[in-house]
């Protein structure tokens, strides 16, 4: 992780079971996500949507994302991973660890 | 159904004739082609420079290209695969209902292709083909609302060593563990013993899917739309850094 002026970097590579990735790169600052990249080779329709879950995440806190994520998949049909994957790998990635 | 056999093209003209099929189509269609240099795709959520060795890519003159579809980064070798897409209306029974379905439905035309071929196939996961456990074959779909575009390889040749050089891996450590050990993963027609050239392969790809979506093949060119529309989506996206590397 990096910090440059208060905002902490980070980045997870999940491995979903069944093999399908999901990589996160994750901007915060103050408990807050300030911008998130969701890549890996999973498949999402439409594919476009994934902008929309990485602008509707900007602001959030770690806890309130998972409600926002598993409320956004709702609508979206995600193959290859769950949405607690998506979850679990910006977890990952704010706090550095697996836990 | 219309049938374009359409030969050997760049990766940006083959993402773009495909996105133009899926545009401008109502009617089913499918295509068959190869790549001309060499190319590997990544997957529409895939970061490129995560995914690819650009170096080495650009010194061995293959090209890479950002697909519409989801999934994995794909080695697309001149001489190692055919390559299929298929266009169906949303209506169509095939791919109704959710995407998981009909990928289940669309790689059975693969199953019969290899089956045609005198190889036992599964499906498998979301979106393989499998022989003895081993992966053949790999598709990926993008859903409209007026239409569904699906495309995949079928392997008949595979060199793990070109392969690797161009895909990165984890670590550098694992990439001769990786390679020696890919054989326990994918597999190819000439790895199962069956030496069947290219368009021996295409035809028999054709014919899978022709019984799987019993559908007559009519053989057709792309129409001048579709061409007008391929070249400027190849210049204007798959040829534009922009598309290429936005993740």
């Amino acid at each position: 992780m990096a910090q440059i002026a208060g905002i902490s970097e980070g980045r997870s590579d999940y491995k979903v079971r069944g093999g399908k990735m999901i990589r996160v790169h994750v901007w915060h600052r103050d408990g807050k996500i300030e911008k998130v990249i969701f890549a890996g080779d999973f498949f999402m329709h439409p594919e476009e949507s994934i902008e929309d879950l990485e602008n509707v995440l900007v602001g959030a806190e770690l806890e309130e994302s998972e409600e926002i994520i598993n409320e956004f998949f709702r609508a979206v049909e995600l193959i290859g991973a769950g949405p607690e994957d998506f979850y679990r790998a910006l977890r990952i990635a704010v706090l550095g660890k697996k836990s | 159904m219309r049938l374009i056999r359409d030969g050997y093209h760049p990766a940006g003209y083959n993402m773009a004739l495909d996105e133009a099929l899926l545009i401008l189509n109502k009617e089913p269609v499918l295509r068959t082609y190869s790549w001309d240099p060499s190319a590997v795709s990544i997957g529409y959520f895939q970061s490129i420079e995560q995914e690819v060795d650009l170096d080495a890519a650009k010194s061995m003159g293959v090209d890479v290209v950002r697909r519409i579809t989801g999934g994995g980064a794909v080695f697309h070798d001149r001489e190692g695969e055919v390559t299929y897409s298929i266009v169906l209306p949303s209506n169509h029974w095939a791919v109704k209902g959710r995407a998981l379905q009909s990928y289940r439905v669309l790689c059975g035309g693969i199953v019969e292709a290899l089956r045609i071929l005198g190889i036992d196939a599964e499906f498998a996961g979301v979106n393989d083909v499998l022989v003895n456990g081993k992966k053949i074959s790999g598709s990926a779909q993008t859903r409209k609302k007026w239409g569904v575009l699906q495309h995949g390889t079928l392997l008949y040749d595979l060199k793990p060593d070109l392969m690797f050089s161009l895909l990165r891996v984890p670590n550098e450590k694992i990439r001769d563990k990786m390679i020696k050990n890919i054989h326990e993963r994918v597999t190819s027609l000439k790895h199962l013993g069956v030496e069947a050239g290219r368009k021996y392969v295409e035809s028999a790809l054709i014919e899978g899917f022709s019984r799987v979506l019993r559908e007559k093949m009519e053989p057709s060119t792309p129409t001048e739309e579709e061409k007008d529309l391929a070249e400027r989506l190849m210049r204007e996206k798959y040829g534009s850094d922009s598309w290429n590397f936005r993740r």
